[in-house]
């Protein structure tokens, strides 16, 4: 287990990737400390999902450093990245019907013994998780049955089950209405603040980002324009340019974030 | 599709048959082989061992050819040696042809098991059945404690179902008859594995003189001969005989020219073949299915054909034209009269 | 715990309890499965066409065993029993494990509940393998195999190796390509097929036998051939269980499980079509078997794979060894039918219950 303020818990230095023949990451330097709670911002298809699998080690970079928890993912196992990140995907599918319980007993595999399969101690972990993303009451119920923001919950308390010290998650609150999108962040919040975990969020929502997130990120073109507090990240003439809309439109979407009991930033 | 291995299927008896048969009984009665011995090699012995019928009282009998001779190895069809420890009493026979033979040459009432296609002659009914057209039951055949089963080649027997039984020690003799030649040496291949040897050449030898008159006849040879089809089937397909097959011969010795499907591996021919070849007799097998001339006649484009203008198409029974046993000299006569009803046919053998 | 208790018709509660309470010991539930399985086998092997005493039949078995008991029944008897029963019925346990299993894995491993053992061209591959097998005139049978299987197992594999090189990379996920290329591939091989058969004549009984599916062909020696290829690749994939479970929610997500997915998929890959190419060629295509029986056990016990996959054995062999013995009963009809009546019946309910797009 990391200790805050220590080593840093991801790194990415000079990172170039991308698909096949599109590259998408021109250069990304980004570095996230130990306890931290940041969201990556920047408009469709300038590389913040790709910055989660770079670091995640899924995708290789074609140069560059990739550093998670100290060490070059590329050389780590994958059972070893799992234990060190923990990731939340906006959207998943099931292909069987599955109780939310067993869907976040999931995030214990990377801890299971593999002959013997769940202990106590996982079984402990999961409810543990399901408490503390509030849907003990949904153990039994088939995952694909419950409503959008249930099952983003759901993902969540997998990632939270995992127990890693870095959670990462992909827009988490894309398919959710506003109550849900807060509940949502006053979680990730809370998770930060209670047990330390670190915080890595791609966000499309620049309100919620702003309101929520003390650190934001804003990448563009595949590279990193602004890094930092986000009453200097984004700034109107920023955002003009790197979304080519009104920043008048964030003020009136703050007002509702607010209004829907999101305490902001703590 | 059709899968044709000749198929067997009944007719009337014949006079010669019932002479035939009444001979072969009293030969078999004076050529009683030793009793059977010891359980053939192999796991099976006999179920229960039943006395087998008791033979006729010796008859006066005139010379017989051969006796029944065991341990004998005959090669069946498939080329495969088989050897028949000792005369067998409990034979089972696969095929109706088969079946129709071991009658012919009075084995009959060692016959333990048959098919669910036998049915000539008669008496065949009273045989227990262990294949049916979609299973073979070996457990039956071990059941019964067979000691010799006959079984079709081509396919017509599963060769799994033959590799089990063999497995188990009991003698599998494939027969398998391509062509007209190939029914009388499977008549002796019967004989000789079923322990009536003599019977069965005498069979062959005088089916084969019956034929050669017929063929002598009406055969190949200077006379003009008609264009003859031979029509198995034309509910969809036209389905007829293949090049160089059994059903090709049976025709040219009948008198007539097949037509044929212009492959030996296509059993069909497509409606402008047929029309360009233009038989002048037709000659329905499909009858027993209700198919008749007047039908034939109202088929579209069937009319160009000169043996539907002239009113040669006639039903023939198919059963003893093809299948390949005892009756085969009844099915070409029968074959004769439905290509020329005035065919100037030696007189039958008594 | 939906679908099952609908179909057990107990109160929801009580039903949750009982399915908890087997789910948490995976010991018992494969032990009663086994139990059930063996009762099965005993059933099939004292039944046949042949009437035998079923006191006869045990007696057989124990004395096959090597325990002291008089032989009080006909060689024959003994023969059907131990020569032609039994090697069949375990033939069909053995073959509908390996299916079971390898239509559990394809299952997983493609995220489809539709899959089967099939599903990557295998029946296509194998079907046409045998063909050619009767097409060709030479007669050569190794160990009780003939070329027949030999090349129905080759056939299979081929076709799998083929969609597995053509499926990947290309524009679609890999999962996706893999699939949609299995069924062009499998389009394809059956298009020669019907080629192969339509040449073949006299011999399409033969290719239509292996087609339908059967255990006839049983013997002791094949099942020696056979069976350690079926149950080991059966126990290969048990023991990968949990991968199946980490791609559940996809491959993406089983990466940031820790699972290889790459790795991973090959070797499931590998393996389940390794048991269902060994199964085609003793038995020929027997459907519905590796369809339905995951999809049975997961509505008793879940998705988790480390139950589904010992489960869906268990059950698949049990299917079959009824299957079978129903076929036997009915006058030999293929056992493929049978499980085809079995099977579909099952597989349109599972379709109308099914959840038409399954987002989280």
């Amino acid at each position: 287990m990391l200790v805050p303020g220590a080593l840093p818990v991801a790194v990415l230095r000079g990172v170039t990737a991308g698909y096949r023949d599109r590259l998408v990451l021109r250069g990304v330097d980004l570095t996230i400390a130990a306890g931290e709670r940041v969201a990556l911002l920047g408009p469709n298809g300038a590389g913040k999902s790709t910055i989660l699998r770079v670091l995640a080690g899924i995708l290789p970079a074609r140069s560059g450093e990739v550093l998670l928890g100290g060490d070059p993912v590329a050389r780590l196992g994958r059972g070893q990245v799992a234990r060190r990140l923990a990731a939340v995907p906006g959207q998943a599918s099931l292909p069987f019907a599955t109780r939310v319980e067993e869907v976040v007993g999931l995030g214990r595999l990377p801890h299971e013994d593999p002959f013997r399969g769940p202990r106590a101690e996982d079984r402990a972990a999961v409810t543990a998780a399901l408490e503390r993303v509030g849907i003990t009451a949904l153990r039994d119920r088939d995952a694909r049955e419950l409503s959008l923001g249930e099952r983003q919950l759901v993902l969540l308390a997998l990632a939270v089950a995992q127990g890693a010290p870095l959670l990462v998650l992909d827009e988490p609150t894309v398919h959710l209405d506003l109550h849900h999108q807060v509940a949502v962040m006053e979680l990730l919040a809370d998770l930060n603040a209670r047990d330390g975990t670190t915080i890595l969020a791609v966000l499309h929502d620049l309100a919620l980002a702003r309101h929520f997130f003390p650190r934001l990120v804003l990448v563009d073109g595949g590279r990193v324009v602004a890094d930092g507090p986000p009453r200097l990240v984004l700034r109107p003439e920023r955002v003009r340019a790197v979304y080519g809309v009104d920043p008048g439109i964030l003020d009136a979407r703050a007002e509702a974030v607010e209004l829907n009991g999101g305490a902001g930033l703590r | 599709m059709l899968s044709r291995a000749p198929r067997r299927r009944v007719a009337g008896l014949s006079p010669f048959i019932v002479a035939l048969a009444v001979f072969l009984a009293a030969c078999a009665g004076s050529g009683t082989p030793a009793p059977s011995g010891p359980a053939p090699t192999g796991s099976i012995a006999p179920v229960a061992t039943g006395t087998p019928t008791a033979p006729p009282e010796p008859e006066p009998t005139p010379e017989i050819p051969v006796e029944p001779v065991y341990p004998v190895t005959v090669t069946d069809d498939d080329g495969t040696d088989v050897t028949i420890p000792a005369e067998p009493q409990k034979i089972v026979s696969l095929t109706p042809a088969t079946t129709e033979i071991l009658f012919a040459l009075g084995a009959d009432d060692r016959v333990v098991g048959r098919t669910d296609a036998d049915d000539y002659p008669a008496e065949v009914a009273a045989i227990p059945v262990v294949v049916t057209s979609t299973k073979i039951d070996i457990e039956k055949i071990v059941a019964l404690g067979a000691d010799l089963v006959f079984a079709g080649g081509n396919n017509f027997t599963s060769p799994d179902a033959i590799a089990k039984l063999r497995q188990f020690g009991i003698p599998v003799v494939v027969t398998y008859a391509p062509d007209v030649e190939g029914v009388l040496e499977d008549i002796e291949l019967v004989g000789t594995a079923a322990g009536a040897p003599g019977p069965a050449t005498e069979l062959a030898d005088a089916m084969r003189a019956e034929i050669d008159a017929i063929a002598a006849t009406l055969g190949p040879g200077d006379r003009a001969r008609p264009r003859v089809f031979y029509e198995i089937d034309a509910t969809k397909e036209i389905f007829g005989p293949a090049d160089d097959s059994f059903l090709a011969e049976m025709i040219s010795l009948a008198g007539g020219e097949p037509i044929t499907t212009g492959s030996p591996t296509v059993f069909s021919i497509p409606l402008e073949r047929l029309i360009a070849a233009d038989p002048e007799v037709i000659v329905l097998e499909d009858a027993a299915y209700g198919v008749t001339p007047e039908q034939v006649a109202a088929r579209p484009g069937w009319d160009a054909i000169t043996a539907v203008r002239s009113k040669a198409v006639r039903p023939v029974n198919g059963v003893v034209v093809t299948r390949p046993g005892p009756r085969l000299v009844e099915g070409l006569r029968a074959l004769a009269l439905a290509i020329d009803p005035e065919a100037p046919l030696p007189p039958a053998a008594p | 715990m939906t679908g099952g208790a609908r179909l057990l018709v107990l109160p929801r509660a009580r039903a949750r309890q009982g399915a908890d309470a087997l789910r948490r010991r995976p010991g018992l539930l494969v032990g009663l499965g086994l139990a059930a399985l063996v009762i099965a086998v005993l059933a099939a092997v004292a039944a046949g066409s042949v009437a035998i005493a079923p006191a006869d039949t045990l007696g057989i078995l124990l004395r096959a065993l090597g325990l002291p008991v008089e032989a009080s029944w006909s060689p024959a008897a003994e023969t059907i029993v131990l020569d032609l029963r039994l090697p069949r019925v375990l033939t069909a346990v053995v073959v509908g494990a390996g299916l079971a299993v390898a239509g559990a894995t394809f299952q997983g491993l493609l995220r489809n509940p539709l899959a089967d053992p099939y599903v990557l061209g295998t029946a296509s591959g194998a079907a046409l393998g045998a063909a050619i097998a009767v097409l060709v005139p030479v007669r050569a049978v190794i160990l009780e195999f003939g070329l027949l299987n030999a090349l129905a197992f080759a056939g299979a594999l081929g076709a799998v190796a083929v969609v597995w090189a053509l499926g990947r990379g290309g524009a679609f996920a890999p999962l996706t390509g893999l699939l949609l290329t299995g069924y062009a591939v499998g389009s394809l091989l059956a298009a020669g097929l019907a080629m192969t058969m339509y040449l073949s004549g006299a011999n399409l009984r033969q290719i239509f036998a292996f087609l339908l599916g059967g255990l006839e062909g049983s013997s002791w020696l094949r099942l020696a051939v056979a069976a350690p290829l079926i149950v080991g690749g059966t126990i290969a994939i048990a023991a990968r269980a949990r991968v199946l479970d980490g791609l559940l929610l996809g491959e993406e997500a089983a990466a940031h499980l820790g699972v290889n997915v790459r790795r991973e998929r090959v070797i499931l890959l590998g393996l389940g079509s390794l048991v269902t190419a060994a199964a085609v060629a003793v038995s020929g295509l027997i459907g519905f078997v590796g369809l339905v029986a995951p999809h049975v056990v997961r509505l008793l016990v879940g998705p988790s794979a480390r139950l589904v996959v010992p489960l869906s054995a268990v059950f698949g062999a049990a299917l079959l060894v009824l299957a079978d013995l129903g076929a036997r009963l009915a006058g030999e009809i293929p056992v493929g039918v049978v499980t085809a009546l079995i099977g579909a019946p099952f597989f349109v309910v599972l379709l109308r219950r099914a959840r038409l797009g399954y987002e989280l």
